[in-house]
């Protein structure tokens, strides 16, 4: 299966109406789940320039006016919950549901705990950690890039 | 007009990339992996997104990772640099099918020229000589053993995917070449995923003369004059000169031309479009082979840059946005001389070992006529998972004397201190008799070494 035949589906799907599409073969499985209009959109959901956002702050060799970051707790780098792909963060499967986790929840390596969406397809992201979930470090519909922490967690 | 364009690429060429869009006032995006946290490229640059851990198959070759930050990122388009993915045919249609333009030559033209069993053909029907070879792939040894003995040894037993002077090894005899034959395919497969390996006549003390070319999308093709890259230890680049010495020679005062021409044949038969170089093989008699053709912006091309005036990733760039060519190739005047030394992390001393680590103390030469692009800067560490370029030094001068009389002084000048480089070696190069007489070939860089070795154990 390649790109064309995903589009394909996807177009398919809209068509359709169908909102979600599973497909299992021997060593490969696909899962497609549509947002409808309005909170899917990458390029409308990112609308400003994001600097500071990306990643680690620049090392100070003075190219760079050093953007404003976030106050943050200092990281405990086994309890958090970090990126594995670039995309768009999305906090619940769609607009109107509730996110899958949220500050206090605990969970499972198996659990899932955000969308991260890229290039129209919607990946369902899992925990891979046990814990309760500290803080939440990612606006909804923002960009992450790979290796950015998503969710601090505390031990269970 | 692009607005936003995503580098996809690191290094010093990254950096060159940037500058250019910035000069054009389009913004930039960097994409990194995790050891190139703090390197040049991801600090010019406008916007900075991290795609993966160190090694290139986990980050710069990452094609859906790239894609991904462009689409976050909202980039118009997207240079691919040279290496990594900038001669993937699939990347290009990806980029082009998610609407981003890729600066570059599209697929079709990529895929003529990819395979070099297929450019041998593509140069046969462009009526341009190619060094006597296998017609193809070769399969068996009985076929090897049968080629050679057409062509006569020594034979270059080159992999039909490889590149950058990768996949290359050259036998003698019929022993050598039934063990070359065989490694060869085994390196291929491990290497570039592909088997494939061809024959060519091993041309002894030649002249490596490549032709800059541009297309646009009208058809229009044009050449910017050559680079003599004659100046090779194992098959990598060190130093490179524009123009050749070699062509300057009165003996061949028509070969620029035939070349030249012979160049935008090849250029055409392929429906090229943007930048791209023709590359030759030269012999001592002033016969001319086509060898390949790259479709990309190559490492040397700052010094076709100096002797033309012409910005060539500018012009990529011009020319992806759809912009015709309003130069006809008599129109490029090239003027004066210019040579680039390649400075890697490699001790010189100890067989070129790469040398990554921290650089304690950076101080890069200057004045009139010298040009540097390098993204290293002092407190920066190498990582040891990419290529050992630090950067590229340029000397511009009137003429060839002058120009070599900057570069050695420009070499002495230059201090890098945490790590080995290379600048001694080339120093030795600059200083050589037969360099400065312009009298070289191939073979050049490991005659110096053995003469040196020689010196040394004395």
């Amino acid at each position: 299966m390649d790109l064309k035949d995903i589009r394909a589906i996807i177009d398919l799907m809209k068509k359709n109406s169908v909102s979600e599409f599973e497909l299992e073969k021997q060593d490969f499985k696909i899962r497609l789940k549509r947002v409808p209009n309005g909170g899917g959109s990458a390029a409308a959901a990112y609308d400003e320039p994001q600097v500071a956002a990306y990643g680690q702050p620049p090392t100070p060799i003075g190219a760079q006016p050093a953007a404003a970051a976030p106050a943050q707790l200092p990281p405990s780098p086994e309890l958090e919950i970090k990126s594995p792909m670039i995309g768009t963060f999305y906090r619940a499967p769609s607009p109107d549901a509730a996110p899958y986790v949220d500050v206090g929840v605990e969970v499972n390596p198996d659990t899932v705990v955000c969308i991260i969406e890229a290039m129209k397809v919607m990946n369902e992201i899992k925990a891979e950690v046990k814990g309760v979930i500290a803080q939440v470090l990612v606006q909804n519909a923002k960009p992450v890039e790979f290796g950015q922490a998503l969710f601090r967690l505390r031990p269970a | 007009m692009f607005e936003k364009i995503l580098v996809a690429n690191r290094g010093e060429i990254a950096v060159r990339i940037i500058r250019a869009c910035k000069e054009l006032n389009i913004r930039t995006v960097a994409i990194y992996s995790e050891a190139d946290a703090n390197s040049m490229h991801v600090q010019l640059a406008d916007e900075a997104i991290c795609i993966g851990k160190a090694p290139a198959s986990e980050s710069y070759l990452r094609i859906d990772r790239i894609v991904s930050a462009a689409e976050i990122t909202d980039v118009d388009a997207l240079h691919p640099g040279y290496g990594f993915l900038a001669e993937n045919g699939h990347f290009a249609d990806v980029c082009e099918s998610c609407n981003i333009r890729f600066i570059g030559p599209n697929s079709r033209a990529m895929s003529a020229l990819g395979d070099k069993a297929l450019s041998r053909a593509l140069a046969k029907r462009a009526d341009v000589p190619t060094p006597p070879g296998s017609e193809g792939v070769v399969d068996t040894e009985q076929d090897a053993l049968a080629v050679a003995k057409r062509i006569g040894y020594p034979v270059m037993i080159k992999a039909v995917a490889g590149g950058g002077g990768r996949g290359m090894r050259v036998a003698h005899n019929d022993i050598s070449l039934v063990k070359g034959f065989h490694t060869a395919r085994s390196e291929a497969e491990k290497a570039f995923g592909n088997s494939g390996v061809y024959f060519e006549k091993y041309i002894e003390n030649a002249h490596h003369i490549e032709f800059q070319v541009l297309g646009d999308h009208k058809g229009n093709v044009i050449h910017l004059g050559e680079r003599d890259c004659s100046i090779q230890r194992r098959n990598q680049k060190v130093v490179e000169e524009c123009p050749s010495p070699l062509l300057n020679n009165p003996k061949f005062r028509k070969l620029r031309e035939k070349m030249g021409k012979a160049a935008i044949r090849i250029a055409k038969e392929a429906n090229y479009t943007n930048a791209g170089t023709v590359e030759f093989l030269v012999d001592s008699e002033g016969n001319y082979y086509f060898l390949e053709m790259n479709k990309r912006i190559q490492v040397e091309h700052p010094i076709t840059e100096e002797v033309t005036g012409i910005d060539l990733v500018r012009y990529q760039i011009m020319l992806a946005m759809g912009e015709p060519l309003r130069l006809s190739t008599s129109d490029v005047q090239v003027r004066g001389h210019a040579i680039e030394c390649r400075i890697n992390a490699e001790d010189p001393f100890d067989d070129f070992r790469p040398s990554p680590g921290r650089i304690e103390m950076y101080y890069q030469p200057g004045g009139r006529g010298v040009r540097v692009d390098s993204h290293i800067y002092a407190g920066y560490t190498i990582p040891p998972t990419y290529d050992s370029m630090l950067g590229k030094l340029i000397t511009y001068g009137r003429d060839r004397r002058e120009a070599m009389d900057k570069m050695s002084r420009a070499l002495s000048e230059y201090m890098i201190t945490g790590i080995k480089t290379t600048i001694s070696f080339e120093q030795a190069i600059l200083q050589d008799p037969n360099f400065r007489r312009g009298v070289y070939s191939t073979s050049f860089v490991d005659q110096l070494l053995s003469g040196a070795r020689r010196e040394l154990m004395e």
